[in-house]
């Protein structure tokens, strides 16, 4: 009863009240092992189910959702009640079957979700760990496998499988901390013993940084502090709804130079990654998407609520997790470019990460942050580092013109982005 | 079950009401059902955890399948945990001013596009507002016969307003959530200073960075005091070896006359009435006078760490419990905000705030406030936006030299761990000495 045979069931049911209906489903299990002081602590195994229903009537659109099977008819009740509030709009119905665009591969039929796995995995992250006079605060290995589903009145019935595979540490030498993580649809990709070495290089070699006084420098982002500040302010400013609502910068500005001219950024659904997929979470084809091309603005995502209020129509960007209702987002989304020059071949403030990159103006792109792991870079090597510091910033701004990509790209959640140099920054040294 | 030292199981069966109003339009409004259960067993060494949806918790066979599922998985671990013994005891639910139940859904609506309305002003570009109410219903059950359940209600909204003038963009937000009823009647009030703080921060100017004197409003001071004290003060974190604080009760870390208090009993937003594990929760004072004097505990970093109090466990629904901050806050002093003003002399006055994140193992934290003034002479001057504050945990409560006596509390989501509970911090107005003000002006 839990799966199809119900999905057909509300899909009848909702029918009879609502002009269009739409069933989203997901379920899926998971084991963690987590590190609690340099030891496995922890042993969890998680399953879910949820299911979110959407109606439509006169363009009302109405939304609930459940992890409980048993009330799926007061989630469509709610959904339908819900539809009753909504503020009618544009709409031009729910996809019906399509040819997909492209193949993806989001799931590993080698992972097991075992906790003996995970376990297994904890032991190389955690001699990883020992290369360095560190000690193991925490960390986790997590091994998942789902199964998502999207059916509407229309005729879509598509579902696929993807699994997860993440490894995190966290090593504390005195007082300097260092954290590495990978995660991937695919075992294989994942080098457990590499992150734990990681995390356990930069806090041993971070101790005993010097000082640094206020004043502008070149700074190296690695890719991770890269992805904070640029996931908090850009690509919420590449989606439709925040461009139609005048809550982006970029909006008015297709066709218009935005970044360096090395600079592109793409969702490409069909490489392998977390987001891979041939249809979003509304049942639409997904395709590749250039959003900057060599610095030019070129387009927005959107997805079919927007899409039809605004004539623009979805780029199958909907994302959701879970029960949320979905939202314009991104697959696979690349920061890119030719690699010109090295980044860190010319001395410069190399930044691992940064502390409170969510308190950045997500409007604005002005951010300021506390620097994690800072290094002085020169030729290319991590020579000296810093103790602690402050950078300041605008994201738009810093993007318009940058000193090289490096040949370090990573996945960092959905995010594929290498190191990126920018020169004549602002440092603020305590 | 011989590898059983303990178990417990807590459930959580909830409706979730959301309405989201984007410039006007009722982007959605509606309701969702969750009902999650975890299942904890203390094997021979450590923790095996299992998460679920919709279990019958009073359904005998099940749960022991359950708690035989858990067990199996606490035989992989190797971390030797023991429990302390915990005071137990469940604190009555606040009552209800107004239950939001009895309000229909398109009334919550007409109250938040109301809201929403005041927050359009003249130079507005964008306003949004969003209404949160989540009504749980808790159940508890351990191997040592504890059981308890009770109901949380909680109502709020937040309020954002986006100024836009000549290609540059400003925000101006609010918020406000309750666990004592329904709370959007009368609120337009907030909605209109979301939108006068927006249209104001158009002409503000960029801080220039450095360490000067400042002067923080009792909702940033009450951040500052959740991130450079709170996490770093719970049990789990310094049973890791991840916070600067471990090892130093009975040391000096602040000024003298400061206290700083987590106290989940207190009716604030961090309310609980027992904590996730069953235990009592009461006042905790992590600082008397400038000395450190108590960690927050579970029952498993009580008996780890010791030095503290039990009752600060605490979990999202379908998560497991963890040593969580609660109500959080700094004692009122007795200087008066005009007294603040000119002591401070020449500094920054810094407002509100948009969040914040700390290291506690380095010592280091960071966070933003959503806008301030230059003080110059002791009085308030030129507007300023986007200034971020750092500081090191273990100097920074020392650079407190004024304590202002007009404590309040700000309500607002705590994340750590990946799960994110209700939480209120604040303080009265503080003035720091030599607070590192990370702006980019020239």
């Amino acid at each position: 009863m839990i799966g199809d045979d119900l999905i057909a069931r509300i899909l009848r049911e909702g029918e009879r009240r609502a002009d269009e209906v739409e069933v989203f489903y997901a379920r899926g299990t998971s084991v963690s092992a987590e590190i609690k002081k340099g030891i496995l602590g922890t042993a969890e195994e998680s399953e879910a189910w949820s299911m979110a229903i959407r109606t439509v009537r006169d363009g009302r659109i109405g939304s609930s959702s459940t992890g409980d099977p048993d009330r799926w008819k007061e989630c469509l009740e709610a959904a339908l009640a819900s539809g009753r509030l909504a503020t009618p709009q544009q709409w031009g119905g729910f996809p019906k079957p399509a040819e997909m665009a492209g193949t993806a591969s989001s799931s590993d039929p080698d992972i097991v979700v075992a906790i003996e796995d995970a376990a297994g995995m904890v032991d190389a992250l955690l001699a990883g760990a020992a290369e360095h006079p560190v000690e193991v605060v925490g960390g986790s290995a997590d091994l998942a496998r789902s199964y998502i589903a999207v059916a509407n009145t229309n005729g879509v019935t598509y579902g696929m499988d993807r699994t997860v595979a993440a490894v995190s540490l966290e090593a504390i030498r005195e007082q300097s901390t260092g954290y590495e993580f990978d995660a991937s649809p695919f075992r294989a990709d994942i080098d457990a013993r590499s992150v734990g070495e990681e995390a356990a290089a930069l806090a041993a070699r971070s101790l005993g940084g010097s000082e640094v006084a206020t004043g502008r420098y070149d700074v190296v982002l690695s890719p991770v502090a890269a992805a904070s500040i640029l996931g908090q302010v850009i690509l919420p400013a590449l989606s439709g709804r925040n461009v139609k609502a005048g809550r982006s910068f970029l909006a008015d500005k297709v066709g218009e130079q935005v970044f360096d001219e090395t600079l592109s950024v793409y969702d490409d659904p069909f490489a392998p990654g977390l987001g891979s997929t041939a249809w979003d979470a509304e049942g639409t084809p997904t395709r590749r998407l250039v959003f900057v091309e060599q610095g030019v603005l070129r387009r927005f995502a959107y997805d079919l609520k927007t899409g039809y209020r605004y004539g623009e129509g979805s780029t199958g960007s909907a994302v959701r997790s879970g029960g949320d209702t979905p939202g314009i987002g991104f697959h696979n989304l690349f920061i890119d470019g030719p690699r010109v020059k090295e980044p860190g071949d010319e001395r410069a403030v190399w930044i691992h990460d940064v502390v409170g990159a969510h308190t950045a103006n997500p409007f604005s792109g002005d951010f300021s942050v506390e620097i994690s792991n800072p290094f002085w870079i020169e030729g290319g090597d991590l020579v000296e580092p810093i103790r602690t510091a402050m950078f300041a910033g605008n994201a738009f701004e810093m993007l318009r013109a940058i000193g090289g990509l490096g040949n370090d790209a990573r996945h960092v959640g959905r995010l594929t982005i290498p190191s990126i140099r920018l020169n004549n920054q602002q440092i603020i040294g305590k | 079950m011989a590898d059983v030292r303990y178990y417990d199981v807590r459930s959580v069966r909830g409706e979730v009401t959301q309405i989201d109003i984007d410039n006007g339009v009722v982007e959605s409004a509606g309701a969702s059902f969750f009902d999650k259960t975890v299942i904890r067993v203390l094997g021979p060494r450590g923790w095996g955890i299992l998460t679920r949806d919709h279990v019958d918790i009073d359904d005998r066979r099940e749960l022991d399948g359950l708690v035989a599922a858990a067990a199996r998985l606490a035989a992989v671990t190797k971390d030797a945990i023991s429990l302390a013994d915990a005071p137990r005891g469940v604190l009555a639910v606040p009552p209800l001013g107004e239950d939001p139940r009895d309000v229909d859904l398109e009334e919550k609506t007409r109250l938040l596009a109301g809201i929403e309305a005041a927050a359009r002003i003249e130079g507005v570009a964008n306003t949004r507002a969003r209404y949160t109410e989540g009504i749980d219903a808790v159940r508890f059950r351990d191997s040592s016969e504890n059981e308890y359940s009770f109901e949380a209600v909680r109502s709020g909204f937040s309020v954002l307003a986006i100024a836009s003038k000549n290609g540059v963009m400003q925000m101006g937000s609010e918020r406000d959530h309750i666990t004592t009823g329904f709370n959007l009647r009368d609120k337009q009030g907030l909605g209109r200073k979301a939108g006068e703080v927006a249209v104001s921060l158009l002409d503000a100017k960029l801080p220039k960075g450095g360490a000067q004197r400042a002067i923080l409003d009792p909702e940033l001071a009450g951040v500052f005091t959740h991130e450079a004290v709170g996490h770093a003060s719970e049990g789990d974190l310094v049973r890791e070896g991840a916070s600067v604080l471990g090892g130093k009760i009975g040391e000096e870390i602040g000024c003298r006359g400061l206290v700083i208090v987590d106290d989940p009993s207190l009716h604030e937003f961090g309310f609980i009435p027992v904590d996730a594990e069953g235990v009592a929760v009461q006042r905790t004072e992590i600082i008397r006078d400038g000395i450190l004097r108590s960690f927050l505990h579970n029952r498993e970093t009580l008996a780890a760490v010791g030095d503290g109090i039990p009752g600060h466990a605490r979990a999202e629904h379908g998560a497991p419990p963890i040593v969580r901050m609660s109500n959080t806050f700094i004692e009122n002093g007795d200087a008066s905000y005009d007294e603040l003003l000119a002591e401070c002399r020449d500094g920054i006055l810094l407002i509100g705030s948009r969040g914040g994140q700390v290291d506690p193992g380095r010592g280091i934290f960071q966070f933003n406030a959503e806008y301030g003034y230059i003080v110059r002479g002791g009085e308030t001057t030129d507007m300023v936006r986007d200034v971020s504050l750092s500081g090191e945990i273990l100097s920074t409560l020392h650079n407190i030299t004024l304590i202002g006596d007009d404590r309040r509390m700000s309500p607002g989501y705590c994340g750590k761990g990946g799960q994110s509970v209700p939480v209120s911090d604040g303080a009265p107005h503080l003035l720091l000495e030599g607070a590192v003000i990370g702006g980019r002006g020239e």
